[in-house]
């Protein structure tokens, strides 16, 4: 059994927090983007490219060594920097990964962030189009998958999403009151990109896609980059903003694959939570508000069972009855999420994450007496979690 | 027939040859370890329960259960136009190991999860036999 080390809690924390423009942002590079998102996060810190020292980040997965791209662009040599590659569990990893490198002396100010250009790259025109679709799933290639017609993120989720269905009783009406909680968060928060208001009906009613996933099930294809700088919490002190503590962050990675065991009802979560509640010193009771990773609304639903919000096998009920609103139990995905802001395979959920404990919103996005927030990332091919809690100094 | 084919062909990796060749003899095979009997997919050089490098190719009974499913209603590739909406199913069989494939033979509305299944051989082209799965 692993034992998290609690040395590290509260002694790192976020200084700055910013994104790019969202949506459709046509003629800007996934490289544009993250500049555009880490200048703002610098900005937010008070600080300039002269004062980073470490650079984490990711990009297009075919750019090869992207922080490389990405210095050459800012201008920066850096003690410590990498790209990641453990998809949507990435970027939470990233501020982990961060904190790490600055706790053993290799830099004192890393800039994380994670730049995508998708709307450009498939919406953008119909040739785009027609290259990205019929792309196979990547984990095989060009065997068991694309001959039996399977392609898709969507497909794999949505076996996860039938077996829970199947096995606890799960409806798409639970599912939709995910993708609603989030449309309001939307709405309220004017640089989300969808801004129209969603009801169950309305989700009811959508396109089927991959059942059990319709059309509003799926998140976005946005261009959009996001970024937040690491520091320890003794410089954070002189800063601009108020600093965001790192009370304690975790991982688990179920990488024996999403069709073994139980790993499609009981994911990565289970074991990233435990290690960041036990880094932190704190139990879900304890968490005011959450970003959960929401590539398709199935997952907010299984994460929330394992991060310990509910039982297992209660997460549909707990997603129907209100609590991922504002004024619900655990608001989630304040600023609408993946499903309704914009796709940054979670580096968005980071951002906002570091708002709402910079108390820089008015009473209309604020979490009420936000004190402690807890964040997830998830991805690769299903199976990788990460977590960050984070704490109002 | 196989000029007609407009279907995704599989290449296969280095480790997987005796499961295509297999499927090509109608046998549905898979390694199993020799040390404790575990099955499973895809294709390594150690088995994924003890560790040991002790293992074989094995045919399989062919059946199994409908561990989980997805129906397809939007076009990803133009070779299954005029065949939406269709079934890919993760198969759990008898022997322990899991794999994809397309459920086929019944109503896209009637498939469920832990519904039993067996193993048909589509030979879909002259030198590619895809193994499937109908309701028993």
């Amino acid at each position: 059994m692993i034992e998290p080390s609690t040395h590290m809690r509260d002694k790192y924390a976020l200084v700055g927090a910013g994104h790019s423009r969202l949506g459709k942002v046509p003629g800007v590079s996934a490289q544009g983007l993250l500049e555009e998102a880490m200048l703002n996060s610098l900005e937010d810190a008070g600080l300039t490219t002269r004062d980073v020292d470490g650079l984490i980040c990711r990009g297009p997965d075919e750019i090869y060594t992207f922080h490389q791209v990405m210095g050459e662009r800012l201008g920066i040599d850096a003690a410590f920097s990498t790209t990641l590659t453990n998809g949507g569990a990435s970027q939470v990893m990233g501020v982990a990964l961060a904190a790490m490198a600055i706790d053993a002396g290799m830099a004192s100010c890393v800039l994380v962030g994670y730049g995508r250009d998708n709307w450009s790259r498939v919406h953008a025109n119909k040739e785009n189009h027609m290259r990205s679709s019929g792309r196979p799933q990547q984990m095989y290639g060009m065997e068991f998958g694309p001959e039996f017609g399977y392609y898709g993120a969507i497909a794999a989720h949505g076996f996860g999403a039938q077996r829970h269905m199947h096995e606890y009783g799960t409806t798409r009406e639970q599912f939709g009151a995910i993708s609603v909680a989030f449309r309001d968060h939307a709405i309220k928060n004017p640089d989300a990109v969808m801004q129209k208001p969603l009801t169950i009906e309305d989700y009811l009613a959508g396109r089927m896609i991959v059942e059990p996933f319709s059309l509003f099930d799926c998140s976005l294809q946005t261009d959009a980059a996001g970024a937040v700088v690491v520091t320890s919490t003794e410089r954070a002190k002189d800063l601009r903003q108020k600093p965001v503590l790192i009370k304690g962050f975790g991982t688990g990675n179920n990488i024996s694959g999403w069709f073994n065991g139980n790993n499609m009802t009981h994911t990565g979560a289970i074991q990233s939570g435990k290690a960041a509640y036990k880094m932190a010193g704190v139990s879900p009771m304890d968490i005011d508000y959450a970003q959960i990773y929401d590539c398709f609304t199935y997952m907010v639903l299984v994460q929330l069972e394992d991060y310990g919000f509910c039982k297992k096998g209660e997460g549909g009920e707990f997603v129907a009855s209100g609590a991922l609103t504002l004024d619900g139990i655990l608001p989630t995905n304040t600023s609408g999420g993946q499903l309704s802001e914009a796709h940054v395979e979670g580096m968005l959920q980071v951002v906002e994450g570091v708002r709402q404990l910079q108390g820089i919103y008015g009473p209309k996005r604020q979490v009420p007496n936000a004190e402690i927030g807890l964040v997830s990332g998830h991805g690769g091919n299903t199976v990788c979690e990460s977590t960050l809690i984070l704490g109002a100094m | 027939m196989s000029d007609n084919y407009k279907k995704a062909i599989p290449v296969p990796g280095p480790e997987s040859v005796p499961f295509w060749e297999g499927a090509k003899n109608h046998q549905l095979m898979a390694q199993k370890c020799l040390r404790c009997h575990h099955h499973w997919f895809p294709p390594s050089s150690v088995c994924t329960s003890c560790g040991s490098r002790d293992i074989e190719w094995v045919a399989l009974s062919g059946k199994g259960t409908v561990f989980s499913f997805v129906v397809f209603h939007r076009l990803y590739h133009k070779g299954w136009d005029g065949e939406i909406p269709y079934v890919v199913g993760v198969i759990e069989l008898k022997e322990g190991a899991r794999m994809l494939s397309n459920v086929i033979g019944v109503p896209v509305e009637n498939v469920k999860c832990d519904m039993p299944v067996e193993v048909v051989f589509d030979d879909v082209t002259e030198k590619l036999t895809l193994p499937k799965f109908k309701p028993v």
